[in-house]
């Protein structure tokens, strides 16, 4: 009995994953491109920066790196409070 | 040219499939643990071809060298 | 947690400089080349971690402190909001030295250039932030997982022999 449910649904995910391969775009061809073209536009004279992905991770994007340098320090704070007795 | 690089990321996948499958063959802890960080080094090559370069350093960093650490401490403890 | 065998600790002992180097030259370098602060941080931690594993962790809490790393975090963080504070005249996370011929401010030229170090404003402040804080929070996880490793097999070596 078990094997059959792992079977059934090991069939359900590969179909999935199958329909979306072959349903997928060419590399390279994305669906909306007009923010692409302005970041690759702009970014440069703008920011300064020759490399465009830390332009836009550090410049126009900083909101999210705050939340994952928070994340990160959450953690880290989590951690060590888990091991406080250990390290005494 | 476009056909060999097709090859190559063919290729990569395949062995990285064959490496996952083996992580999970291995009787012995330390080979399956250096399995599944052969996984994430064939990942991280695979970004790299996919012009991604910061995640596959990421990748590399991460997923092949801080996660092989934490599971072999792991590995030392319990032995 | 004991130490690995001669081979690992002689090639440890060869690479683990170069791979802090390269580590700190990806966090340096995160305006110019593939790479930034977060990548250049899991670098330098992973050859923390190396060192970790050759050496064993006694021998290795010589010389890497967890205190230091903690103090190394906090400030890596209050940099970061720092400099994006500093920006507050238009808005937060303004880039207010780009372009302005001071530090940092050098003028690029559109298209495929060289590179220089001295320019992309408060670009290179932020990756020196949020690098510091990466490799110091990730050595401080591997530290503390390795003493937390050492704590489990002492404790059941005890109630072992009780």
């Amino acid at each position: 009995m078990k094997k059959i449910i792992f079977v059934i649904a090991f069939i359900v995910f590969f179909s999935f994953l199958v329909v979306s391969a072959v349903n997928m775009r060419p590399f390279g061809n994305p669906t909306f491109s007009e923010m692409d073209d302005y970041f690759i536009k702009n970014a440069q004279s703008e920011t300064g920066a020759n490399n465009v992905v830390t332009s836009i991770v550090f410049d126009y994007r900083g909101f999210d790196t705050l939340g994952e340098a928070t994340v990160l320090f959450t953690t880290i704070v989590g951690i060590v409070a888990l091991f406080r007795r250990i390290t005494k | 040219m476009n056909s060999f690089v097709e090859l190559i990321h063919i290729t990569i996948l395949i062995i990285t499939i064959f490496a996952g499958l083996l992580a999970v063959i291995f009787k012995k802890l330390l080979p399956a643990v250096i399995a599944a960080s052969a996984v994430s080094l064939l990942l991280s090559l695979e970004f790299y071809l996919l012009h991604a370069p910061d995640v596959a350093i990421a990748e590399a960093a991460i997923g092949a060298g801080l996660t092989m650490a934490i599971f072999i401490f792991a590995i030392r403890g319990t032995k | 947690m004991r130490e690995m065998s001669k081979i690992i600790r002689n090639v440890t002992n060869l690479v683990y400089g170069f791979i802090i180097i390269f580590g700190f030259y990806i966090i340096v370098h995160g305006h110019l080349t593939p790479g930034g602060g977060f990548q250049g941080g899991a670098v330098v931690a992973s050859a923390f971690a190396a060192m970790l594993i050759s050496y064993g962790q006694l021998n290795t809490k010589k010389f890497l402190n967890i205190n230091i790393f903690s103090l190394l975090e906090s400030c890596g963080l209050t940099m970061f909001i720092g400099v994006a504070f500093l920006g507050l005249g238009t808005t937060f996370f303004y880039n207010f030295l780009a372009n302005s011929g001071s530090w940092f401010g050098n003028i690029v030229i559109p298209g495929i250039n060289a590179g220089d170090m001295n320019t992309a404003g408060v670009l290179p402040l932020m990756n020196i932030a949020v690098g510091l804080e990466v490799f110091s929070g990730l050595g401080i996880i591997v530290l503390l997982m390795a003493d937390g490793a050492e704590y489990t097999k002492k404790k059941e070596k005890a109630e072992n022999d009780r």
